[in-house]
C-alpha cells in the first residue's frame, strides 16, 4: 500500500482583525501562489474563508495591473 | 455625497519619460474634468510588467486618492479608457487615506524633487519592446532550419547513394 503524502502546514499566519490584504504587497501575495501562479487553496494557505477571499480579490487586482503573473 | 476612491493608474513610460509633472498632470486634469477633488497623488513605483501590456515591458505607477460623487465615475472610467497613455487602470472605494500618503505625496510636489531614474537593467530596444525576450534570441537560429543550402545538401546526399548503388549494381 502506498504511503499517502503528508500535508505541507498551512502557511499563513495572520489573523482576521488586522488591516486588509492589499494588493500592493506583491511579495506577500507571492507566497500564496503555486510555482504557476495559480491561487493556494484554503487549505494551503491557511486562511479563513473571509481570509481567503480577500487573498483572491487582492491576487486578481494585481494580475490586472500587471503587477503578477497570471501564469508562468 | 462624495465617497473617497483610490486609483492606480499604469502609465506608458514613454509618456512618463518625456515629462513627468505633464504626465501626472495629464491624470489629475481627467479626474477634475469628471469632477473629482484630488486629494494626493504621487508616483509609486516603476516597474517590469509582469506581463506585456499593450507591447510594453515596463510602466509607471501613480496612485492617486480622490473624493467624487457616485455619478461621476462612469465618465472617470470613459475617459480613461479612450486614453492610450494609460495602460490599465483599478479604482477602488476606500474608507480613508492611508497613514503617510499625504506626506509622500507632499514630498513628491515639494521643489527640488528629481525623479528616480530608470534602472540601469532597462537597456530596451525597440525590438525588445515589441518582441520581448524572443528579441534576444539569436535570429541566426531561426533561420538555419530549413535553409535552401541545408535542402540543397540533403538533395546532394541523396543523390550521392544513389551513385553509390548505381556502381555496386554495375
Amino acid at each position: 500500500m502506498a504511503e499517502s503524502r503528508k500535508p505541507s502546514p498551512p502557511i499563513a499566519s495572520r489573523h482576521c482583525d488586522d488591516p486588509k490584504i492589499d494588493y500592493k504587497e506583491v511579495a506577500y501575495l507571492q507566497k500564496f501562489l503555486t510555482p504557476q501562479a495559480q491561487i493556494l487553496s484554503r487549505k494551503r494557505s491557511g486562511f479563513c474563508t473571509q481570509c481567503q477571499r480577500e487573498l483572491k480579490a487582492a491576487i486578481k487586482r494585481a494580475r490586472h495591473m500587471g503587477l503578477m503573473a497570471f501564469v508562468q | 455625497m462624495t465617497t473617497t476612491y483610490e486609483g492606480m493608474f499604469l502609465l506608458d513610460n514613454q509618456a512618463v519619460r518625456a515629462d513627468w509633472c505633464q504626465a501626472k498632470a495629464m491624470v489629475t486634469d481627467l479626474l477634475g474634468k469628471n469632477g473629482a477633488k484630488v486629494l494626493c497623488a504621487r508616483r509609486w513605483d516603476e516597474r517590469k510588467l509582469a506581463y506585456p501590456i499593450k507591447g510594453r515591458t515596463r510602466g509607471t505607477y501613480l496612485l492617486a486618492y480622490f473624493e467624487i460623487a457616485g455619478t461621476g465615475l462612469n465618465g472617470i472610467r470613459r475617459d480613461f479608457e479612450l486614453d492610450e497613455r494609460v495602460l490599465r487602470y483599478l479604482l477602488l472605494k476606500v474608507d480613508a487615506i492611508p497613514a503617510g500618503e499625504r506626506e509622500k505625496a507632499a514630498e513628491e510636489g515639494a521643489d527640488g524633487y528629481v525623479v528616480p531614474p530608470p534602472p540601469t537593467d532597462e537597456a530596451i530596444s525597440p525590438e525588445r519592446a515589441v518582441f520581448g525576450d524572443l528579441a534576444d534570441r539569436p535570429i541566426q537560429e531561426h533561420l538555419r532550419r530549413n535553409t535552401p543550402a541545408e535542402a540543397d545538401a540533403g538533395d546532394g546526399a541523396e543523390a550521392e547513394v544513389a551513385e553509390a548503388a548505381a556502381a555496386e549494381e554495375s
